[in-house]
């Protein structure tokens, strides 16, 4: 299973959800498949899951979907009992898990190409539906669920390093721009003003 | 910090219109928690790190929250890369209530804290988060209610640093 694949599955599934990604390819394959004004493209590693709760928290009635990687998801175990103890129905978590640093491109191992499993440390966190998918059958079963259905979810999705980002044209969105379009796809469709300090 | 001062200080940050306050506890100001639960205007997000302070509260803030991170000195050094790589990157408007452990007016000073308080200035000033010392609860709830305006204004994090009275 490749990432890319799990991707191109969820993009057409996405209607009024907000979505989160986290570094690197899968930002880049991700803002190739989906121009949804409710894609929040972070591009930094270990923060997409601790916005993606935020905005959970912040928007209890609107589904949040996270683009999780395997090297970020390791640099803010934090967030595990963080999310854990939250336990906002509304957010699902995808952590792509390719068992490399793949931005190295050398391949660096991550810790969960050895003994750890993050679908275990999210359980041992108290995160109750955290599972491990190997296969785009169990992945959209997981997703649609995901998309559907209330109940948070934390579903490791085990990939081979693949490297087809390479050849995407990356987006020329910037952050800035991004989160304005993001805030005013919110206004929109929530009814409300959010940012204050107007000229 | 004397109760009065405490309230003052949740009173304040409710007139200015914060409604979300992600925090880890700390020593100096940990009596407005109590407060903060005690009212149903606030949400409170308890989190494990400062660094997911920021993540989470700028999430929230994108929402239309209007967010307080409350933490002490020490970890604006932990949170320095979300508060960089999130915070400012993006442009989301933050609170930052900090107990300005360490520092020279803090009544509980001592060498455990002086050094991690000595960097907090140059930091803030590095990372471009404008910032004001409080060390009494004159006119309290003013520079609260400025805070936020220029947190809005700039739509960038904003710290105020409690010492002194506040440390008591």
């Amino acid at each position: 299973m490749i990432r890319y694949d799990c991707l191109k599955l969820l993009a057409p599934r996405i209607t009024n959800h907000l979505v989160v990604t986290s570094l690197s390819g899968q930002k880049i394959e991700w803002a190739n498949l989906s121009q949804h004004p409710g894609n929040l493209l972070i591009g930094t590693m270990g923060t997409a899951l601790g916005v993606g709760i935020g905005l959970a928290v912040g928007l209890p009635h609107r589904k949040v979907i996270v683009l999780e990687s395997d090297g970020s998801m390791l640099l803010s175990l934090f967030n595990l009992p963080t999310l854990a103890n939250l336990d906002p129905e509304n957010l699902k978590v995808f952590v792509f898990d390719n068992q490399v640093y793949s931005g190295t491109r050398i391949s660096e191992p991550t810790a969960t190409a050895g003994k750890t499993d993050l679908a275990r440390m999210a359980r041992g966190a108290g995160i109750e539906h955290a599972v491990t998918v190997a296969s785009l059958t169990e992945f959209r079963a997981e997703m649609e669920t995901a998309v559907q259905e209330s109940g948070l979810k934390f579903v490791v999705c085990k990939i081979e390093e693949s490297v087809g980002h390479r050849a995407i044209l990356r987006t020329d969105l910037d952050p800035l721009e991004n989160k304005y379009q993001f805030v005013r796809y919110l206004e929109r469709t929530e009814g409300r003003a959010i940012f204050r300090g107007r000229g | 910090m004397e109760a009065a001062l405490a309230q003052r200080l949740v009173s304040g940050l409710k007139q200015a219109g914060i409604d979300l306050v992600a925090y880890l506890p700390e020593t100096r100001l940990s009596q407005i928690l109590p407060l903060l639960r005690g009212d149903p205007t606030f949400t409170l997000v308890p989190v494990a790190s400062e660094s997911e302070a920021v993540t989470i509260g700028a999430g929230a803030a994108l929402t239309g929250k209007q967010v307080a991170i409350y933490i002490e000195c020490t970890g604006l050094y932990v949170s320095c890369y979300t508060l960089v790589s999130i915070a400012r990157r993006y442009g989301v408007p933050l609170l930052l209530i900090v107990g300005y452990l360490g520092s020279m007016a803090d009544q509980r000073n001592n060498t455990v804290y002086a050094v991690s308080g000595s960097y907090v200035e140059p930091l803030l000033h590095a990372i471009d988060i404008p910032f004001q010392v409080l060390e009494s609860g004159e006119q309290l709830e003013r520079r609260i209610a400025d805070a936020v305006r220029q947190m809005h204004a700039l739509k960038l994090p904003v710290a105020l640093l409690f010492t002194g009275e506040f440390s008591e």
